[in-house]
């Protein structure tokens, strides 16, 4: 209990109250001490002497808390001393009294502002970590991808073909270096039960021009891309950590990977990969060759650059278009609508959550500007309640700027703990926002979202410019001229107009921008219900997708993986419940666009011209019965589809609209990768890549023709389709223990993914207009209120004159109804101004959807009336005789 | 024609600043010439009286070191200060005028 110092006492409580009161108390103690006979007696006035210590403490304790005017100047001066460090504690100290004597406004303030400095920081966060946070690779903005695209379609594609790859990379002068990379999934065996790695397959050049460094061993080299070169593989810092127990005598040993001993040349760095929202388990060599094939599209892969110093995205894309004519030139047959561009590496790897974002932090900045337009209100009304006490003192010759920095100090201390509260505020919506971004969008950044420094300025600066603003606003009430008028008027120290007319235009102000964030919303959600309409062209509902690969050894043969799927197709259809299986190479809605060009053979391309593009697709005849895509003519895949069987293909409406002249595609043939192939079906359209997506021409080929080692499974139920899945499971691993199985998700879930952005976008959006509505009905009540309590007079004297209950009403609701009027009508044209930045997140609507707008202008009417209400009704019901009488 | 103005000190504070208009003392001191006249607080408390004299500068009050047997430890002493000398004079003079308006017989028996 013995306290020595008072520490935590405030100065004048510890220097003049417990200091003198406890060295009495020693003096005491050590006079008694120095008489006491016994070391007993001793002890115990040691104990005494403690708990009198304690007591004392407890007591200032007391005194600090209840005793104020121990911390006040002397009354008999306003003047303090020059000490600027004292002055601003003792108006920091003063702020913070004043505002505890005012729990309910300093908490509806605090709540206010830390709402909405929580919201831009959360939001900022994800931004920062995803937008402006660099690359983890050196001179990370000198990175670009090169991608492909079809100027007859406008499709583009992340990959390019081979064929081109290799030229562009041979005669371009924009970059230091084009290095080729791609995906890679493999199988490791022999270490315990197999498992799946994914990885990079690095061309020649990439690592270097990605700054990569081995841990140990060696990155890999030009060699180890040759062709024939001995199988090498560079493990990541994780794998090697969680699967090798990070042994570095791993080094120079094989390990199994897929069919092929690959031997361990080195451990990547603990945070590389590449791209860099990969897993980055393993690294195995990519070989390119050296000159151009003839089959130039006979493999894919994708390109990154380093810019040469005064290169940009831009100028390098008019090298490329150079470029992409000179080859369309020299190879019209593959080339001719083919045209290559750079993109930033971020820009291509953020993708569509750059705009979602941006929008985001343009909502969540006008929720900011209507939060502070409340406090800045609610403000507005305890300064004028407060005019006459400022006035008083102005009267009795304090300063001006002494009751500015009064002022000041109160808004400072309320931005100040709003900030703070504001962080924690952050650091529960960072989460909240991170749960709400779909596993389906990747973005770097995104798993890392932390408050740094960048961060925390932001937050600093948002509360910074919230304090001045609200000091200014604060001490626009002080004029010196009041101050004897208000001592004259006595306690009608009323406002004047001109304060009025200041709170009534903040509120208009907050009722533009919660109708701008409305109709964002509508917008959004009018767009959303526009693509949950949207009918794909096949049923989702009941369907299980299934993604497996084989192993390779053991199908490499075509027949044995044919007979493998076979099987697997028989034995999950005989599972209860199951109606039909099938197995595709493309799962629908999720942004795959793969094409293949399309000839007929009696209108051949003509030389030089490329032939039209189809999306390609591998299908087994359970595929189009468990999604239901229609058959409109001739038949599905069935048993006479088989390895080596002669080539046939099924094709959909528009193919066969477009391509055949709208005449039946069935019994004719088409050409495609050279092969002819016998037009067996006419399907129904399909939007494959996306829901947005038009429909479009696609090909079918027979998946028991050729089926791949990789496919995806789809069954179609009768019940909850999820609820067969370690059904599957079972059988896959029964026919073949090493199979692996990678996503297992229903349609409907790849349908609702698809759209995830939207609905991240839809949701935030929501809750920010929510608060943005809610917030703006509290200003116009807040308002509202103050008016009639302003008014009480006049309306008293109506009131007792004869004015009607529902003419005061209407008083009351004209003006509360002229100020959302005002707001709304401004806050509509700033809308459709706004609203054009939601761009590529709209479907299906215009930014100047009338059913929006409207929708806005009801909802916002309705509830600024509804707050109106109350105060209206709260006039009407005053007692005149009172109200006179009391003024 | 009497001052209207009520004295500016309570009577503790007339007792203390009068304990100090002769000499400086320490607090301990100061505080055993109130308890003679009944008002017995808590060290506390009674630092606390002192506490807002110093505030309102009529006293001035700072540390000197004392020797306790063979323990040094500080007291803190106390001085009045001319505004405490005005003050107390003030209210010395606010009670004159009190007695010398209502109370002429008693005086006079005095």
């Amino acid at each position: 209990m013995r306290e020595s110092g008072g520490r935590g006492l405030p100065g004048p409580v510890r220097e003049q109250v417990y200091q003198p009161a406890r060295f009495d108390l020693e003096i005491r103690h050590f006079d008694r001490l120095a008489r006491a006979p016994s070391a007993a007696e001793r002890a115990g006035l040691r104990i005494q002497h403690s708990l009198s210590l304690g007591l004392l403490y407890l007591q200032c304790v007391w005194i600090a808390i209840t005793d104020r005017s121990l911390f006040l100047p002397p009354p008999h001066s306003l003047i303090l001393p020059p000490d600027r460090i004292a002055m601003l504690r003792y108006h920091l100290r003063h702020a913070v009294r004043r505002l505890l004597r005012e729990p309910s406004f300093t908490l509806a303030v605090i709540l206010t502002l830390a709402l909405g400095v929580g919201a831009n920081v959360a939001v900022f966060a994800v931004v920062e970590a995803v937008l402006l946070r660099p690359l983890p690779y050196p001179s990370a903005n000198e990175l670009v991808v090169v991608q492909h695209r079809d100027t007859n379609t406008g499709i583009a594609k992340p990959y390019i073909a081979i064929g081109d790859f290799v030229d562009l990379a041979q005669r371009q002068q924009v970059f230091t270096t084009l290095a080729a990379y791609g995906g890679v999934q493999s199988i490791v065996f022999g270490r315990g039960d197999p498992y799946r790695v994914e990885g990079l397959s690095a061309g020649p050049g990439l690592l270097e021009l990605l700054g990569a460094h081995p841990v140990a061993g060696r990155l890999l080299t030009l060699d180890d891309s040759r062709e024939g070169a001995a199988p090498v593989v560079m493990l990541g810092y994780q794998l090697w950590q969680e699967r090798f127990g990070g042994d570095p005598d791993i080094i120079g040993k094989s390990i199994r990977l897929g069919s092929i001993d690959r031997q361990v040349v080195g451990i990547a760095a603990r945070d590389f990969s590449f791209p860099p929202t990969a897993q980055g388990q393993i690294i195995v060599p990519q070989t390119i060759p050296l000159t151009a094939p003839s089959a130039r599209k006979s493999d894919w892969v994708f390109a990154v650059g380093r810019l040469r110093s005064a290169q940009t995205p831009a100028t390098a894309t008019t090298a490329l278009t150079a470029l992409s004519r000179q080859l369309a030139a020299e190879f019209p047959q593959t080339n001719r609508s083919a045209t290559y561009f750079a993109e930033g590496l971020r820009e291509s790897l953020v993708g569509s959550l750059r705009p979602a974002l941006l929008l985001l932090l343009g909502a969540v900045a006008a929720v900011l500007l209507i939060a502070c337009a409340n406090v800045a209100n609610l403000l507005l009304v305890r300064a004028l309640g407060r005019r006459r006490e400022m006035s008083l003192r102005l009267a009795l010759g304090a300063g001006r700027a002494r009751l500015t920095a009064q002022m000041a100090a109160e808004s400072f201390v309320l931005a100040a703990v709003a900030g703070v509260a504001g962080l924690m505020v952050a650091t529960v919506g960072v989460r909240a926002l991170v749960a709400l971004i779909p596993a389906t969008i990747s973005a770097p950044g995104l798993t890392d979202i932390t408050f740094d420094g960048r961060v925390l300025a932001f937050a600093l600066g948002v509360t910074l410019i919230a304090a001045v603003v609200f000091g200014a606003i604060s001490t626009l009430t002080i004029r010196s001229e009041d101050a004897a008028g208000a001592l004259v008027t006595g306690v009608r120290a009323s406002s004047g107009s001109g304060a009025r007319k200041a709170a009534a235009a903040l509120v208009a102000f907050e009722m533009a921008f919660a109708i701008v964030l409305l109709m964002g919303a509508g917008l959004i959600v009018r767009s959303f219900v526009s693509l949950v309409r949207v009918n794909p062209g096949f049923h989702s509902d009941h369907v299980i997708t299934v993604a497996i690969s084989v192993p390779g050894a053991r199908f490499d043969s075509v027949p044995a993986r044919a007979e493998y799927f076979a099987s697997a197709f028989r034995e999950i259809a005989a599972i209860p419940g199951v109606q039909s299986v099938g197995a595709a190479a493309v799962t629908p809605l999720t942004g795959n666009n793969w094409t293949t060009s399309f000839e007929l053979p009696e209108h051949p391309a003509p030389a030089g011209e490329q032939p039209a593009e189809v999306g390609w697709q591998v299908a087994s005849e359970g595929y189009f019965r468990a999604l239901r895509i229609p058959l409109l003519s001739g038949r599905l895949f069935d048993q006479t589809e088989r390895p080596g069987s002669p080539g046939t293909v099924i094709v959909s409406q528009e193919v066969q609209r477009t391509l055949f002249g709208g005449t039946n595609a069935v019994g004719r043939s088409v050409k495609i990768g050279g092969e002819l192939l016998a037009v067996v079906g006419v399907v129904g359209d399909i939007r494959r890549a996306g829901l947005r997506d038009v429909p479009r021409a696609d090909i079918y080929l027979p998946f028991a023709r050729s089926p791949a080692r990789a496919a995806t499974l789809f069954a179609r139920t009768s019940g909850d389709p999820a609820s067969i899945t370690p059904a599957i499971r079972e059988i896959l691993r029964r026919l073949e223990a090493n199979t692996v199985l990678q996503q297992a998700q229903t349609l409907d879930d790849v349908a609702s993914d698809s759209i995830g952005d939207l609905r991240l976008v839809l949701w935030l959006l929501a809750i920010f207009a929510a608060t943005a509505l809610t917030l703006a009905a509290v200003g116009i009540y807040g308002v509202m209120s103050y008016v009639v309590r302003q008014r009480t007079r006049e309306i008293g004297t109506r009131i007792a004159l004869g004015a009607s209950r529902e003419s005061i009403i209407w008083l009351v609701m004209r003006e509360g109804g002229t100020i959302a009027a005002i707001g709304a009508a401004s806050g509509l044209l700033l809308g459709m101004l706004a609203t054009r930045w939601l761009g590529s997140l709209l479907y299906g609507v215009g930014n100047a959807d009338p059913i929006a707008l409207a929708g806005a202008t009801v909802l916002l009417s309705g509830t600024a009336l509804f707050a109106c209400y109350f105060p209206a009704r709260r006039a009407a019901g005053l007692d005149p005789a009172r109200t006179l009488s009391a003024q | 024609m009497p001052d209207p103005r009520l004295p500016p000190l309570s009577h503790l504070q007339f007792l203390v600043l009068g304990s100090l208009l002769t000499e400086d003392r320490p607090g301990r001191a100061v505080r055993e010439v109130v308890a003679e006249y009944g008002v017995r607080r808590s060290g506390a408390a009674f630092y606390q009286l002192m506490a807002r004299l110093e505030r309102d500068r009529v006293v001035e009050g700072w540390y000197a070191p004392l020797l306790v047997g063979d323990q040094s430890v500080m007291e803190r002493r106390y001085r009045i200060t001319a505004r405490g000398r005005r003050a107390w004079n003030a209210t010395r003079a606010f009670h004159d005028a009190v007695v010398a308006r209502y109370r002429p017989e008693e005086l006079s028996d005095a």
